[in-house]
């Protein structure tokens, strides 16, 4: 059968977060990745209000699932879970552990990361788990098995230090430790003296830890990667006898190196309490003196001294390293998004509904013709039913950047239902974001209406400090023309007369010869084809164009289909849950208020 | 944090209930001993208190009062009245419980008394892992199986770690004369009120350092912790990590240096800037109110897992600027060891500012000894 170790180092990592802590799942992704891993090994995470947390995986986001309760890991995702990290308080960590191991008794352990679970809650857990599980703590930081799983904080939550330890290399020292920080210690002085790490156990500096170090103990022992065992200790307690008695009794008899702290408390005039609860001693056995020698008189190596412990560790044999080499650039300087949504409609494919002067689609424009019906009250004909569908098309959406889905989402996300995010999404819409169709009708009509020459209109325009609607884009310019620009103006060749779509590409002509960006936009070629369709095919008169405009008819053209975009954000919202958004402090310039 | 000690009252409050007739009394508020026959005890946690004379039986309730002052001039201030119970030596038996890994462990012995330590071999062992064994520890010690159960109740329920009852006297029932309590302060959370911090006692008085560094502990998720050894000790620690703090307190103590430690403590748990400022402060004013000669600040840890070197770094800044000149002039030298997450940046920044300020002894990172600042503070110091 194979042990708990060889599990895990044949891929059983799957880990099911318990509380919030970020920072220490964090890292864990990036031991994942930086082991070439090809998904991360948190399976979930049980936190209250949000159905997912944004993660990097390298230099890709990921979004880790978040459940409410451990009985609400779906069926699919149950199998891959086969650890629980538990970073919940003190308080909660019993029931917590109790409620993980009964919804999934096949796991293979976990790690209580809390300080302060009481004593009875501890052996509680003894009596249930131990034994059967592998449990680090309560307390400490953690169990990490080289190249294959690293279960809390252990071996630190900074790429440099995943790096510097050489995390990803399976190594042949099995490092123990009572103290979370004397484990990463003891991690790094090992990768310093040149050699690599097994596996790791922080068994917590808590008088009651679940899985015992004896155990831990016999796990090294049985564990072939393993050739020596570096351990920590600290004055207060018994738990070394254990290493004692496995030692006289030849159960483990591979090189166990260990340093027990606290010889300082000889110079105090009654016992001290150090910093783990543990940390006192209650019997003259429990002194770090004592607890040296006995382990010495078992045949272990056990130093005085810290630099002369780390002497020793330089003495160990030293096996042939070949180091998995990692490039840790990937997981550096990493600026997290602070939305996500997913891409609702592809932006580079441009509908076509006219060729070589002919309708391509006919038929099925069933919506835009109702919708038209509606909105003006007759039947409309084809060409304006067809053009109406293509505009539709166009604006469902135009990515999650823009203010008016960024909005929706950002209601979506503070916990509001549709309607009001919807609402949040449109009420957005005006003279800066999607209401410069209507504006653009009212120029093109303005212009086209008067004998102004294209030149004399943009110069009044521009003196009297108005923007021209419907002209200018980012990205496309003369040269690079907008393809939706583009396949829009094939319109035109429907039509028998386009006074309004000639006058705005005369504007393009005057506006382009000052600068190239200054072209024909989407919202431009809408109206001014609109305009001309209207009038043409259905024989509306100038009187009843100004009417539509006044009314902002125009801007239905963006709000109906973009309705479609905005819900589908909101939707996405309401999938991932990330919880109420803030903007990061970075991103926000506040001018700070004078002091007296 | 870890076990602690009740008051007497408190303890046998919890044990027996109602049927408790003790009587609490503090010094600064008014002591009536009441008509009958009492037992006064100082209750504050001291050992061997009949060794000691803190105890006073079956006296007149003048002379109970005098007692009191007596002990109040010692520096005592809280005390118990108990009336008192006339028995024979050989009534008494000893018996203590202990939370352990298998269970709770009895010790119970047929003759108790004072020198109960002194004879070992008279003390039976037995293992309470579960309710049903009770009935039969309790039949083998010879004590009511009633007793039993309802001691073993309170104990569960009141998250006790540890109670020692000696001597304890069966004549017409069962009678605790004596009993001590410790509790597990992770379980205050549970228990509900029937036993508060105030119940907690503690025979020494706390620096107010300590105090300090206690309230601020209790309003943060991270650790700090502080206990002052010598005032005017030479060497001030500001360490994090609780096994880290203690390997770095051993090099003192195997250098010689154990007596010129001023202080022990840890941060550690990832403490933000600000509660690292707070902390750092009171260990730095601890430094300059020391009349040491020659003295240094140890600013040392391990390496890291989650606490961020950067950020708690420039909560010390915070706290070693504020005092700069102050520790400049009494010629204060800081010495540095730490790794962790952000540990360039944290080195960095400290590195500048001591040098700035004068005030650099070294400053080193995870790739020295975690031993290094310490033992270059002794040598700075002697």
């Amino acid at each position: 059968m194979k042990t708990i170790l060889e599990k895990v180092r044949g891929g059983s990592d799957g880990t099911l977060v318990i509380g919030n802590h970020p920072a220490i799942v964090q890292s864990i992704l990036d031991f994942d990745y930086l082991c070439g891993k090809e998904k991360p090994s948190v399976v979930g995470i049980i936190a209250g209000t949000r159905k997912s947390q944004k993660f990097f995986f390298g230099r890709t986001e990921v979004l880790i699932p978040c459940y409410k309760r451990v009985d609400a890991v779906p069926t699919e995702r149950r199998l891959a879970v086969q650890w629980m990290l538990c970073a919940q308080s003190g308080r909660r960590t019993f029931e917590s552990t109790v409620a993980f191991f009964d919804a999934f008794p096949e796991a293979l352990g976990g790690h209580l990361f809390a300080e302060n679970v009481p004593e009875r809650h501890a052996t509680e857990l003894i009596k249930r788990f131990a034994g059967k599980y592998l449990i680090a703590g309560p307390s400490g930081v953690g169990i990490f098995v080289s190249g294959a799983l690293k279960l809390g904080a252990i071996g630190g939550t900074d790429a440099a230090q995943i790096e510097a330890g050489q995390l990803a290399t399976r190594g042949s020292v099995a490092v123990v430790s009572t103290s979370g920080g004397m484990t990463n210690e003891l991690i790094r002085a090992v990768s310093g003296a040149g050699k690599r790490v097994s596996f790791s156990i922080s068994i917590g500096g808590d008088r009651f830890p679940v899985t015992s170090l004896g155990e831990v103990l016999a796990l090294a022992e049985a564990d072939t990667d393993t050739k020596a065992i570096l351990y920590f200790g600290e004055l207060g307690g018994a738990d070394e006898y254990e290493i004692v008695e496995l030692l006289k009794q030849k159960k483990l008899t591979k090189p166990v190196l260990a340093y027990i702290a606290g010889i300082i408390d000889e110079a105090f005039d009654e016992h001290v309490q150090f910093g783990h609860a543990k940390a006192l001693v209650a019997h003259r056995d429990e002194s770090a003196r004592a607890k040296r020698e006995a382990l010495r008189g078992a045949g272990a190596i056990a130093p005085d001294t810290f630099p002369a412990f780390l002497e020793e560790l330089q003495r160990l044999p030293l096996p042939e390293i070949r180091d998995t080499v990692i490039d840790i650039t990937p997981c550096m300087d990493r600026r997290p998004s602070i939305l996500s949504t997913r891409e609702v409609v592809d932006l580079d494919a441009v509908p076509v509904f006219v060729k070589g002067g002919k309708l391509v689609k006919q038929k099925d424009n069933n919506f835009a013709v109702a919708a038209l019906g509606a909105l003006l009250g007759r039947t409309v004909s084809d060409i304006t039913a067809a053009f109406v569908e293509n505009v539709f098309e166009l604006l469902v959406d135009h990515g999650g950047q823009v203010s008016g889905a960024v909005n929706t989402m950002i209601t979506a996300r503070a916990g509001k239902d549709m309607v009001s995010s919807l609402s949040a999404g449109l009420l957005t819409i005006g003279p800066r974001f999607g209401g410069a169709v209507n504006e653009a009708a009212r120029a093109w009509h303005e212009g086209a209406r008067s004998d102004k020459a294209a030149a004399d209109f943009v110069e009044e325009r521009t003196r009297a400090g108005h923007l021209l609607s419907g002209i200018g884009h980012r990205k496309y310019r003369v040269g690079i023309p907008d393809p939706r620009v583009a396949a829009l103006s094939e319109f035109a060749t429907t039509l028998k007369k386009h006074p309004h779509y000639d006058f705005a590409r005369a504007v393009e002509e005057v506006t382009t010869g000052k600068n190239g960006n200054l072209i024909l936009n989407v919202d431009g070629v809408m109206a001014a084809l609109l305009l001309d369709i209207l009038k043409e095919k259905e024989k509306m008169t100038d009187d009843e164009l100004s009417e539509l405009i006044d009314a902002e008819f125009f801007n239905a053209l963006f709000i109906i289909p973009r309705s479609v975009g905005f819900i589908a954000h909101f939707l996405e919202q309401k999938k991932n849950d990330e919880g109420l958004f803030r903007l990061p402090d970075e991103l926000l310039f506040e001018h700070k208020r004078g002091k007296k | 944090m870890a076990r602690v000690k009740l008051s007497e009252y408190k303890a046998k409050q919890l044990i027996l209930g109602d049927a408790y007739k003790g009587i609490q009394l503090h010094s600064g508020e008014q002591m009536v001993v009441p008509k009958g026959q009492w037992v006064a005890k100082v209750d504050q946690g001291v050992k061997k208190r009949m060794k000691q004379g803190l105890v006073a039986v079956n006296k007149p309730a003048a002379e109970l009062a005098r007692a009191i002052q007596g002990w109040e001039k010692k520096g005592f201030s809280q005390f118990v009245l108990e009336p008192f119970l006339a028995h024979e030596a050989s009534e008494e038996q000893y018996l203590s419980l202990e939370r352990v890994r298998e269970g709770v462990r009895v010790l119970h012995a047929r003759e108790g008394g004072i020198d109960i330590e002194e004879h070992p071999e008279k003390v039976a062992t037995y293992i309470i892992a579960d309710i049903k064994d009770v009935a039969s520890v309790a039949k083998q010690t010879g004590l009511p199986e009633s007793f039993f159960a309802s001691i073993l109740e309170a104990f569960e329920k009141y998250f006790f770690s540890f109670l020692e009852i000696n001597p304890l006297v069966v004549k017409d029932g069962v009678h605790l004369l004596d009993a001590a309590v410790l509790v597990d302060s992770a379980g205050e959370f549970f228990i509900r009120g029937a036993w508060t911090e105030d119940d907690i006692v503690s025979a020494q008085s706390s620096h107010p350092a300590e105090a300090e560094v206690e309230a601020l502990a209790a309003t943060t998720p991270a650790s700090l912790k502080l206990k002052v050894l010598n005032p005017d000790g030479a060497l001030f620690l500001l360490l994090s990590g609780g096994g880290g703090s203690i390997v770095i307190a051993d090099e003192a103590e195997l250098r010689g240096a154990g007596k010129a430690l001023a202080n022990y403590g840890e941060y550690s748990g990832g403490p933000t800037r600000e509660e690292t400022y707070l902390y750092a402060k009171e260990i730095v004013a601890l430094c300059l109110a020391s009349t040491a000669k020659r003295k240094a600040l140890v600013i040392a840890g391990g390496v890291a897992n989650f606490t961020d070197v950067k950020r708690t770094f420039l909560g010390i800044i915070d706290a070693l600027s504020d005092a700069a000149p102050a520790l400049r002039k009494q010629r204060i030298k800081v010495f540095v060891r730490r790794g962790g997450p952000n540990e360039k940046e944290g080195l960095a920044l400290m590195h500048s500012f001591l040098e700035k300020e004068q005030l650099l002894g070294s400053v080193s990172g995870s790739e020295s000894v975690i031993t290094k600042a310490i033992s270059e503070a002794i040598d700075y110091t002697q």
